[in-house]
């Protein structure tokens, strides 16, 4: 399946810049910038602050995605479920006063939020990553995540159904927050990613999935890893989740379990660029412009014209941004 | 008891619209590997041709298979050349889920911009003339339909399994190389797999239209179920297909009847989800059919 | 200078980054059977696909009958009459033995003679007429890799490919086969036999190959190789040529 490539990006000068130099000053320049974004602009008032914001959680969303993708080989559609369990468990801690804290923005909500998607992961996964293979794989993660939509269709005043939760707008102040702590959620994300990537457990969990009997013989040890992998995009998909919530204030089935939550990470990555890290954050920049500019602009048809457009890309460009790119500077 | 049997007879008419949008899925699924979720965006789109026919035109709804049957397969034509060629060849399978998504959003969309979110029925008016039957109830609409689906599996079994090109569908599905070996052009054997893909769709919509209402966005309940029936059957048997969909048909009415509707669909999940941790490869599935 | 039925010329071949094949270049003498032998992972099987079609060359040509081969879709390459017998038989396993051989007869230009193809096939092979409704995959391993040689008679080929037919075989079974595979030869067929099994192999050559980590490294005649000191150390070992026959 999708195998990790080391360093952060495919090298696009084929010079004797030291690859690993490249990488650093690229991503200590990507992170200036978008750390001082909101020093000269007016975050509150700005669409293209709020296009950054979605950029940011998909970003999150797809470097969790991604990182399942790579390391249990499977494609798991579920993540609107823990995104979503993120979602509701900070409306039903907040409307519920839980933990007697002062709830917006919490840190601490938000790391529970992160962590029951995670508890779900490890139930729903256990069964799944070490019974079944590929599509039956697939299809059980999306069918674990209707079960959880029709359980928070039916959870009666706990859930309010389909109405959804609402939470306290008035809490609601500036943008300010939510866009750094969307930044932040995203680099934390994607070191998070990289790090595993680079660590033992990566490097082990690669070259076992690439030889398929020694993991055999390793068997409980790679299931454990493939749970962990899977846990930790079900965290950040639930922290997601959890800032999605502050955003919009009603927590609903329709708006948060929305297949949606679950397609686009994956269009990102494969737009992107599997088993890259800079690949999701391309791709969510490259989407995230689509679908919220698309929105405004385009409106009602909307999804005719992003179906069209997913098609195309698909087509034509079925090895993403990174792919593409890879294509054009070939020093062959 | 009666009752049982009524809700059982129910689930199974409404198994078989779910059955034979497997054996579509399985089709596309076997010989491209292709996950086709829009199988159910597709069926209401039938659902919606069939209505549009009848409401403007008059056609009659199983008259206007006539039409539609050549249309789907056509359709279904289409779509591989246009959309799929490429993925099936690189045996990419998230590309072509995802644009098999791309054509689910643009199909919902689609129709609810032509047709209105609001739900939509086909109403014939022999549609209500009810038999009874050994003591069951059995509305005629519910009854072509299950005609209409039992014929439409036999007209695919007999496709497969007496012609030639059938032969080739089967045996592609089995082991492509293989099959390209022999002198077999996948791509037609492919189109050939989703015409008649979209050709079961064209049916399954039928159905749907004259039975229940339904609405845009109905399509992907479907498309979860038929995926659900295709794993539990086993992927790539194609009785395994209609014996899935007919067995969550009737779990689906029975849990309606037991529990209530929106419970009913987690049990179909629920149940799915067991049979899966104990038979990972479906009911009927081998260990050799490559997922 | 005889006809060379099948001529490939300087022919690299990779997957995808990585080159398994570094300019192969061997001739197949029409009416002749020519074994190209080698170790596991030697690229034997690389070459055939690449022939066949299923695989494309990087640099270089194949040429059948004269014609560019290396740029035709497979089914093309089928309908010239080069049949490629895939390496573990690759029958189609919930197809009976009859529909496995109708499906060698798919092409067109094939189904005239389809009647008597089969008829061939049937006298070759009687034990695939007793089982002619049965599964594929019920049959024992002798029975399929007797139906994988009919599936390419029933192609009305000029060549026949074989990738490793002695593979699983018992060594009475391997006997049969190859005998089989000179019978088949005898009626004009011409074979390109790739085997492990480089004793049976060189014995019914005319001419050899061997391809050693994706290059020809010798060639001449079968009965000339079987005795090369080099061979029988690398691939036969010194007891087996003492053993007779």
């Amino acid at each position: 399946m999708t195998k990790y490539r080391s360093g952060l990006f495919k090298s696009l000068i084929p010079s004797h810049f030291k690859r690993s130099h490249l990488n650093i000053v690229i991503t200590v320049l990507v992170i200036i910038v978008f750390g001082t974004i909101p020093f000269y602009i007016d975050v509150d008032n700005s669409f293209f602050a709020y296009y950054l914001f979605i950029c940011f959680c998909y970003i999150a969303l797809s470097q969790g995605w991604n990182l399942v993708a790579g390391y249990t080989g499977q494609i798991s559609l579920g993540g609107h479920a823990f995104f979503a369990l993120g979602a509701y468990t900070t409306a039903i801690i907040w409307l519920n006063d839980l933990t007697k804290t002062w709830y917006y923005f919490d840190p601490v909500v938000m790391v529970i939020s992160g962590l029951v998607p995670v508890i779900f992961a490890i139930i729903i996964g256990t069964p799944l990553l070490s019974r079944l293979r590929g599509d039956y794989f697939s299809f059980g993660t999306l069918a674990a995540a209707e079960v959880l939509r029709i359980v928070i269709l039916k959870g009666g005043s706990f859930t309010q159904g389909a109405m959804g939760l609402r939470l306290p707008a008035s809490s609601f102040s500036s943008m300010y927050p939510y866009y750094w702590t969307g930044f932040l959620l995203a680099i934390f994300a994607t070191a998070t990613v990289y790090l595993i990537t680079r660590s033992r457990i990566g490097l082990a969990l690669r070259a076992l999935n690439e030889d398929e009997t020694s993991a055999a013989s390793h068997g409980v040890q790679i299931l454990f890893y493939k749970i962990f992998a899977f846990a930790v995009s079900a965290f950040l998909a639930g922290v997601c989740g959890s800032l999605f919530a502050y955003y919009l204030f009603i927590v609903s089935p329709l708006g948060i379990m929305n297949l949606n939550w679950m397609f686009y990470p994956i269009l990102i990555c494969v737009l992107g660029g599997n088993g890259t890290i800079a690949g999701p954050i391309i791709g969510a920049f490259v989407v995230g412009a689509i679908f919220s500019y698309g929105d405004v602009f385009v409106g009602q048809i909307h999804p005719m014209i992003t179906g069209i457009l997913i098609i195309l890309v698909m087509k034509f460009m079925p090895t993403g941004i990174m792919g593409l790119k890879d294509k054009i500077f070939t020093r062959r | 008891m009666d009752v049982i049997t009524q809700v059982v007879i129910n689930g199974i008419l409404l198994g078989t619209m779910y059955g034979i949008a497997a054996i579509g899925l399985s089709l596309i699924f076997g010989t491209m590997r292709i996950v086709f979720i829009a199988q159910g965006a597709v069926i209401v789109f039938f659902g919606y041709l069939c209505y549009w026919l009848f409401s403007l035109l008059g056609i009659d709804p199983y008259l206007s298979l006539i039409i539609v049957i050549p249309v789907a397969l056509l359709l279904g034509t289409a779509f591989y050349y246009v959309l799929f060629k490429e993925a099936a060849a690189l045996k990419d399978r998230i590309g072509s889920l995802l644009i098999a998504v791309g054509l689910m959003f643009f199909l919902e969309n689609f129709m609810t911009v032509v047709w209105s979110p609001n739900p939509r029925a086909v109403v014939t008016s022999y549609g209500f003339v009810v038999f009874h039957l050994l003591g069951l109830n059995l509305t005629l609409t519910r009854l072509i339909g299950l005609l209409l689906a039992l014929l439409a599996t036999l007209g695919v079994f007999l496709f497969l399994n007496k012609t030639l090109i059938g032969t080739a569908v089967r045996a592609t599905s089995e082991d492509v190389e293989a099959s390209t070996l022999m002198g077999i052009n996948p791509n037609r054997v492919n189109a050939v797999a989703m015409a008649i893909g979209i050709g079961l769709s064209a049916v399954a919509g039928i159905n749907l239209a004259t039975t229940y209402s339904f609405d845009p966005v109905y399509g992907f309940d479907i498309a979860i179920k038929a995926l659900v029936a295709l794993t539990l059957g086993g992927i790539g048997t194609m009785y395994g297909a209609l014996l899935g969909g007919i067995f969550i048909g009737i779990i689906e009415t029975m849990g309606s009847y037991y529990v209530g509707a929106g419970w009913a669909q987690a049990i179909v999940f629920a149940v799915f989800l067991l049979t899966l941790t104990l038979r990972p490869y479906g009911i009927f599935g081998r260990s050799s059919q490559k997922a | 200078m005889a006809n060379q039925l099948l001529e490939v010329k300087g022919v690299d071949v990779s997957y995808g980054d990585i080159q398994v094949l570094w300019d192969v270049s061997l001739q197949v003498e029409e009416g002749t059977i020519v074994a190209l032998v080698g170790a596991n992972g030697a690229g034997k099987t690389t070459l055939l696909k690449t022939i066949s079609g299923l695989l494309r060359v990087r640099k270089g040509e194949i040429l059948f009958s004269g014609e560019n081969l290396h740029n035709l879709k497979p089914q093309e390459i089928v309908d010239r009459g080069v049949i490629h017998v895939p390496e573990g038989r690759r029958l189609f396993a919930s197809l009976t033995v009859k529909e496995n051989l109708r499906l060698g007869a798919y092409i067109p230009r094939t189904r005239p003679f389809f009647a008597e193809s089969l008829e061939r096939v049937f006298s070759l092979f009687p034990v695939l007429k007793n089982r002619k409704d049965q599964k594929a995959g019920t049959l024992s391993g002798g029975e399929q890799q007797m139906l994988a040689i009919g599936r390419a008679v029933m192609a009305h080929p000029k060549l026949v490919m074989l990738d490793e037919p002695s593979l699983g075989l018992s060594p009475i079974l391997v006997k049969t086969i190859f005998e089989l595979i000179r019978t088949l030869n005898e009626q004009k067929i011409t074979i390109l036999l790739v085997e492990q099994n480089v004793n049976q192999a060189l014995k019914i050559a005319h001419q050899a190959y061997v391809l050693k980590n994706g290059k020809i490294v010798m060639c001449g005649k079968g009965c000339d190789l079987l005795t090369n000191e080099e061979i029988i150390k690398a691939y036969i070992g010194e007891r087996a040529t003492k053993r007779k026959g």
